[in-house]
């Protein structure tokens, strides 16, 4: 950004490359309106009406749904499971995956088969994933009950629930984690770990005093693409729990409840308030994760 | 040269865009101009893959005579609602698909439909007064408007495991039954096998299959005949509800239940006996144990205690899709043609015969229960000597549908059935349930 655009016309080569610019992104940017810019402004809007059937005959009510939004205590109960999910996903997603990753990052017979190994949940379809956990967890028919002789209602406890289903989150997200893990850890010269090692420190000290603190931009990025991933979990709940079960009330994430009332019951209004004010939730997680960004990540 | 590649390249990017975004999916939506154009072909969307086949093959002799090609496309039930309704709000709509009691009333309402009074008056064939009086209400709009034509009903009967009523020494279900002998019956059968095998399952979603007939049979309803009123919460209603907590003592436990459907459960020998809707037939009949699977009476309820079952003692729901089209469709004409074929009497013989489904139109479905050789269905066409009450709808069905399945209603009493008084606070908090719905539609 070194040369300043003059303040003078532009001369027609400029002109046309101009022209030549915009036709190129015109593809993207008529994407990004159409699907992305124009759905999310229209669903901002609809957060002030009480919808009518079929996007028709929209009344404006002011802040009416976010006044029951506030007040209901089913939205900050969905809230609190969104919240209770991404304290299992995102450190246990974050740690496993890290020491996986310094395993895997040494020069070892069949790491590439084990990275594949690991990575291989990220490509399986989200809800093939939870129908075969749905499966493991089946308190009559599971595996898990079968191989451990027990009769424990996995999904079905209300106060194990949330448990199982953070469970497959953490299964699911290791492998993407562990594969930009390994790519921070490229990234670190392998000096610092010869001078350790001259000094005598040892491999953990090495993985506390040196990995660590070199990944930790690695680390920062990851935790905060999941923290927002997690806040977003939707097809996991959708999959695995049935309308009937008992602990649906503790595991309904937010996206969940949106879904619930936007498409199943109709009423997009209260729908989109919902999304609403997820979204100024993760707007709030998020700038005060950046503004810890300073403090807790090592700047060398 | 480059320029030249750089300029279609870009055309042919955007283009693609705007056709993806777009999305025309049948021949009949090209044509120009409001009428005259005839489709070379009609995409007709369902959501029971049991049924593809059948109606395809009727489709097709349809097509016989009118030359124009029809699709039978399956959509997920889930999926199909968010399809349509997404088509409705300024999409594409498939040009003949089924309408169901959940939302047929909200669709009418918005002109969504094409309305096919004028075309059944002209056509002679047609006879409304032949279908099944509450399908062809539901698809009646009150202005006397038509806008769907009865394609099917379907009605509740009693599913049991001949193994499991013979390896505990039951007694089998008989024409006789009330609801009082299911319980005896279950009761045997969980007691003796120590709770291994259930001798009876439900869950708060089986309602139409299930709780809700025996709540008429004891005198009550879920939706009155206005569709504007309740009495779930009434004392009837209560008596039915409290037979069925009685149920679910001797049944498979909620947690049970809500991981593994009842169908499931009974396919795998775990439960002796479920409720089940005569759509569910095929998936028992081509089932791998099915030579032990037996279709019974659902039991009555002997309310005035003389020890035979009156008409009004024994109470199965019904309900019926609806065929009906997009009201954007190019070829109305093609499209009620082969809606009129559906419903008509050859149509309507040729669905019971392929033990697609039993017919709407009244008086066709002695066929249908000898299509399933090998296993007697004739209880579903028995139920209707007795009463038959429509499956329970409102504006907005789904609203207090699903809201009656869960905690707050009938997920409490289902996940302690021992606690008796914790059933009739469930039917009162149903009624409100209901009556907040209506009163928001």
């Amino acid at each position: 950004m070194k040369e300043k655009a003059p303040k003078k016309k532009r001369t027609k080569a400029q002109k046309r490359e101009a022209v030549w610019a915009l036709c190129f992104i015109a593809p993207t940017i008529i994407g990004l309106i159409v699907l992305n810019f124009y759905p999310a402004f229209d669903t901002l809007w609809q957060s002030f009406c009480k919808t009518g059937d079929f996007g028709k005959g929209n009344v404006f009510i002011g802040f009416a749904n976010y006044a029951k939004v506030f007040s209901s205590s089913e939205v900050w109960h969905s809230l609190w499971n969104t919240i209770k999910y991404a304290l299992i996903e995102v450190p246990f997603g974050v740690v496993i995956a890290l020491i996986l990753a310094v395993f895997l990052n040494k020069k070892l017979k069949g790491t590439s088969l084990f990275r594949t190994i690991f990575f291989l949940p990220m490509v399986c379809a989200p809800a093939a994933v939870a129908m075969v956990w749905k499966w493991l967890y089946n308190q009559q028919f599971g595996l898990l009950n079968n191989i451990f002789g027990t009769n424990v209602a996995w999904i079905s406890d209300p106060k194990i629930a949330w448990i199982s289903i953070g469970i497959i989150g953490v299964w699911s997200v290791i492998g993407y984690n562990m594969v930009l893990f390994i790519s921070g850890l490229q990234e670190i010269p392998g000096d610092y770990y010869e001078a350790a090692e001259i000094d005598g420190a040892t491999g953990i000290r090495q993985f506390f005093h040196i990995t660590v603190p070199l990944l930790s931009p690695t680390t920062f990025f990851i935790v905060q693409t999941r923290i927002i991933g997690a806040l977003t979990i939707f097809d996991l709940m959708f999959m695995v729990m049935d309308k009937t079960n008992l602990a649906l009330e503790n595991t309904q994430s937010i996206v969940y409840l949106f879904y619930d009332y936007a498409f199943t019951q109709g009423n997009k209004g209260y729908g989109a308030t919902i999304v609403i004010f997820l979204v100024i939730f993760i707007m709030i997680v998020t700038f005060i994760l950046q503004r810890a960004e300073k403090k807790l990540v090592y700047h060398p | 040269m480059k320029r030249l590649v750089a300029i279609f390249l870009a055309v042919l990017m955007v283009a693609a865009m705007m056709a993806a975004c777009g999305g025309s999916n049948s021949g009949s939506n090209s044509g120009s101009g409001d009428s005259g154009a005839k489709a070379s072909s009609i995409t007709v969307n369902i959501w029971d893959s049991n049924q593809q086949k059948g109606i395809q093959e009727i489709a097709d002799k349809w097509t016989e005579t009118s030359g124009v090609k029809v699709n039978v496309e399956v959509v997920d039930w889930d999926n199909y609602w968010t399809l349509l309704e997404a088509g409705a709000s300024g999409g594409t709509m498939p040009d003949v698909f089924w309408m169901h009691s959940n939302t047929a009333q909200m669709y009418m309402e918005n002109d969504i439909l094409l309305d096919l009074t004028d075309y059944i008056a002209k056509d002679s064939s047609v006879d409304m007064s032949k279908y099944y009086e509450g399908v062809k209400n539901l698809y009646t709009r009150s202005d006397g408007k038509i806008f769907a034509m009865p394609k099917d009903h379907d009605t509740i009967a009693l599913l049991y495991n001949k193994a499991i009523f013979d390896k505990y020494g039951v007694d089998y279900p008989t024409d006789n039954w009330t609801w009082e002998d299911m319980y005896e019956a279950a009761k045997k059968i969980t007691d003796g096998s120590n709770g291994d095998v259930y001798g009876t399952a439900m869950n708060t979603s089986n309602n139409q299959d299930g709780w809700y007939n025996l709540i008429y049979s004891y005198g009550g309803n879920v939706v009155g005949e206005d569709h504007k009123s309740t009495k779930i919460g009434s004392d009837e209603s209560k008596a039915g509800m409290e037979m069925m907590r009685k149920l679910l003592t001797v049944g498979a436990p909620q947690s049970v239940v809500a991981e593994t459907g009842t169908d499931s459960l009974f396919q795998s020998g775990k439960v002796g006996m479920i409720t089940q809707g005569s759509w569910m037939i095929n998936a028992f009949y081509t089932a791998e144990n099915h030579a032990d699977y037996y279709w019974s009476l659902l039991p009555y309820a002997d309310v005035n205690g003389n020890g035979t079952c009156e008409k009004e003692e024994r109470w199965s729901a019904y309900n019926g899709l609806g065929w009906a089209a997009s009201a954007k469709v190019k070829d109305p004409e093609s499209c009620y043609s082969l809606i009129a074929y559906f419903c008509s009497e050859e149509g309507q013989k040729l669905q019971a015969e392929k033990g697609v489904t039993m017919g709407g139109m009244t008086g066709v479905s002695e066929a249908f229960a000898s299509a399933f050789e090998g296993m007697d269905v004739s209880p579903f066409i028995k139920a209707e000597e007795y009463s038959l009450y429509f499956r329970p709808y409102t504006r907005n069905t789904t609203v207090w549908e699903d809201a009656l399945q869960q905690k707050g209603a009938f997920l409490d009493p289902w996940q302690n059935p021992e606690d008796s008084a914790l059933m009739a606070t469930a039917c009162d908090n149903a009624q409100k349930i209901i009556e907040d719905a209506i009163a928001n539609e």
